[in-house]
């Protein structure tokens, strides 16, 4: 219902804007899947099952990536990569703690299909960033964008202490870091201190001194060493998509276990205890659809976006009471010039009129008069009506709309 | 919620009140005002905010951010498994987690687990038991209650529990006696993940100065 609807579509449409100014296509995917599309057992288990008259086990997607990947592997075989695709759409999960207590949960997101390039993490992450900028937000006060690489631990670990690395890793994905270090206590002086270092090396992204010790720590190690120029790659497109500065990098962020294979990020609120988005690089997903192809994406939870928006003003719309022929005229006159108007045939009162205007939170009440004038007051208890002439009424209603105030 | 400049501590009322005060003391928050007055639940200092509740409700009020940091036991993190940063260990608060049945019933029960029969296991810590008697592969009825464990298998309720103990004397006066150990655990300091990237600097010093048991420079 209205207001948080509206909130909600108003937020969709504005980031559709602008995954479309960065070229990308939105597709839409049935709510339906076979269950083996999802192969994650912590995906499947949070997942609503139905079966279909062959018994086949289906499940209510419970996220959005997977089904972008079955749709590229299935339909897209036959076009040039890379595959540049947006969502706009609802997931469903079993209600737990912290997935927002709703079975239903709106999504937006990207996937960029098919390049290894560095440049599309960082164009992710931008575009990512450019959203919440503009929905009014803006780094690092309102937000940030925390940016790992799973590689670069990962790959230190096989070369330093491959017999507990798949430990390590796993303590790491449950943020255990005293099971890291636990872990730790059975490894050489010399590789014990990398391993619990890295995992706690945080810090603003434009600040070097983060890659320059992860440098240091891990040097030996060819894939980690690798791994890390990535992430310097990464970084330096940030900088020149002007974003570096909502960046916190986290060595130790890794994302869900065995599921992200590079660039890893999740965006946080100081208002919010939750990730508002997640994100990161996953080439090993489209081989289970029979394609080997890098890909990388993320999801902005919007639910958890709306609610650390900054508040709306008094919405622009008008409500316009009564005056029957000539009330219409004046109707269509006000939507001609742009003012949303809602137009109620009945003779109300004002007080009837502010009870109505407050229930449907417009901002404005309106009366036609004659000869093109009408009178007009906010949408507020005893407010007094001021004559006006129906064509100023645009600039008086428009003129307080935050949006433009913001602009 | 809303965003705060103060760094908001969450501190366990109970058995491990007085460690967590300690540790945080150590690592330099002002924390004497939490001695004031023991029924207040929320407690502002200068450079702090502190909240005293539940041990169990720590991790909650973590989680969802209502709280930056906080003090937890081990035992009640692996019951919960919530999406927290387990940062340090405090090595205080030191109890275990473990399966006992009446003196006189003891070998009996184990036989019974022996033979994978069903057993009727009370305890607090319902998921924690699930998972081990899983791991063992294992079927159990669990029975949830909310305290006096101890008193289950005394009447009947129960052939065995899952429950805490740190010195074994409740254990000992209701003549129960350990059938095995099923983890030990020790106080953390947790850290709401947004809060732990977002406010970096001061939650690795807290950290960092809890591990060492030093008071800040």
């Amino acid at each position: 219902m209205p207001p948080e609807s509206t909130r909600l579509l108003d937020v969709q449409a504005k980031i559709r804007e602008r995954f479309r100014l960065f070229g990308y296509g939105e597709v839409l995917t049935p709510a339906l899947e076979y269950s083996e599309v999802v192969e994650e057992p912590k995906l499947r288990d949070v997942s609503f099952k139905l079966f279909d008259p062959d018994n086949q086990m289906l499940l209510l997607r419970p996220e959005m990536t997977t089904p972008v990947a079955r749709l590229v592997a299935q339909r897209l075989r036959n076009f040039p990569p890379p595959y540049n695709l947006s969502y706009v759409l609802p997931v469903y999960r079993r209600a737990s703690v912290g997935r927002g207590r709703s079975a239903e949960l709106y999504q937006a997101g990207v996937e960029v299909v098919g390049s290894p390039s560095p440049q599309e993490d960082a164009a992710t992450i931008a575009l990512l960033v450019d959203v919440m900028n503009t929905l009014g937000l803006e780094a690092p006060g309102d937000f940030a964008v925390v940016l790992g690489q799973t590689a670069f631990y990962e790959a230190y670990l096989r070369h330093a202490a491959p017999e507990a690395a798949p430990d390590l890793l796993a303590a790491l994905a449950a943020k255990e870091l005293v099971r890291v270090d636990a872990v730790s206590a059975g490894l050489p002086d010399e590789v014990a201190g990398p391993v619990r270092r890295i995992p706690r090396l945080v810090g603003p992204a434009a600040d070097g001194a983060i890659l320059e010790e992860a440098a240091r720590l891990a040097g030996g190690a060819p894939d980690a060493v690798a791994a890390l120029e990535n992430l310097r790659e990464i970084l330096r497109h940030l900088d020149a998509h002007g974003c570096l500065g909502a960046v916190i990098l986290d060595l130790g962020l890794i994302g869900r276990h065995n599921y992200y294979t590079g660039a890893v990020f999740e965006a946080y609120s100081p208002k919010l205890g939750f990730t508002i988005a997640n994100g990161g690089r996953y080439d090993n997903l489209l081989e289970c659809f029979g394609q080997d192809l890098p890909a990388t994406g993320f999801a902005i939870y919007l639910e958890r976006l709306l609610s650390v928006l900054p508040e709306e003003d008094a919405s622009p719309l008008l409500v316009l009471i009564g005056g029957g022929v000539a009330g219409t005229k004046t109707a269509v006159a006000l939507r001609t010039s742009g003012v949303p108007t809602l137009y109620l045939p009945e003779d109300l009162t004002p007080e009837e009129a502010t009870r109505y205007a407050l229930s449907v939170e417009a901002g404005w009440i309106c009366y036609p008069t004659n000869g093109g004038e009408a009178k007009l007051a906010p949408t507020r208890p005893g407010a007094r009506f001021e004559a006006v002439r129906v064509e100023d009424i645009a600039e008086k209603v428009l003129g307080g709309m935050p949006q433009e105030a913001r602009q | 919620m809303n965003a705060r400049s103060k760094l908001r501590v969450a501190v366990p009322k109970g058995a491990i009140f007085e460690e967590a005060l300690r540790a945080l003391g150590g690592a330099g928050l002002p924390v004497e005002v939490l001695r004031d007055d023991g029924r207040r639940l929320f407690y502002e200092a200068a450079d702090a905010q502190f909240i005293v509740c539940r041990p169990s409700d720590v991790p909650v009020y973590v989680e969802y951010g209502a709280a930056d940091v906080g003090i937890a036991g081990k035992d009640v993190l692996e019951e919960g498994e919530p999406n927290v940063v387990e940062l340090t260990d405090l090595g205080t608060g030191g109890c275990r987690m473990i399966l006992a049945a009446p003196a006189g019933r003891a070998e009996e029960v184990r036989e019974s687990i022996g033979h994978a029969e069903v057993v009727r296991v009370a305890t607090k810590y319902p998921h924690t038991a699930r998972r081990y008697f899983e791991g063992m592969g294992r079927q159990a009825e669990i029975i949830t209650l909310k305290g006096s464990i101890e008193l289950a298998p005394l009447v009947g309720l129960a052939e065995c529990i899952v429950d805490l103990t740190a010195t074994g004397t409740t254990l000992r006066e209701n003549d129960l006696v350990v059938l095995d150990e099923i983890s030990s655990s020790t106080a953390r300091l947790i850290a709401n993940r947004g809060s732990y990237r977002l406010r970096i600097r001061e939650i690795s010093t807290l950290a960092k100065a809890v591990e060492a048991g030093v008071p800040l420079g």
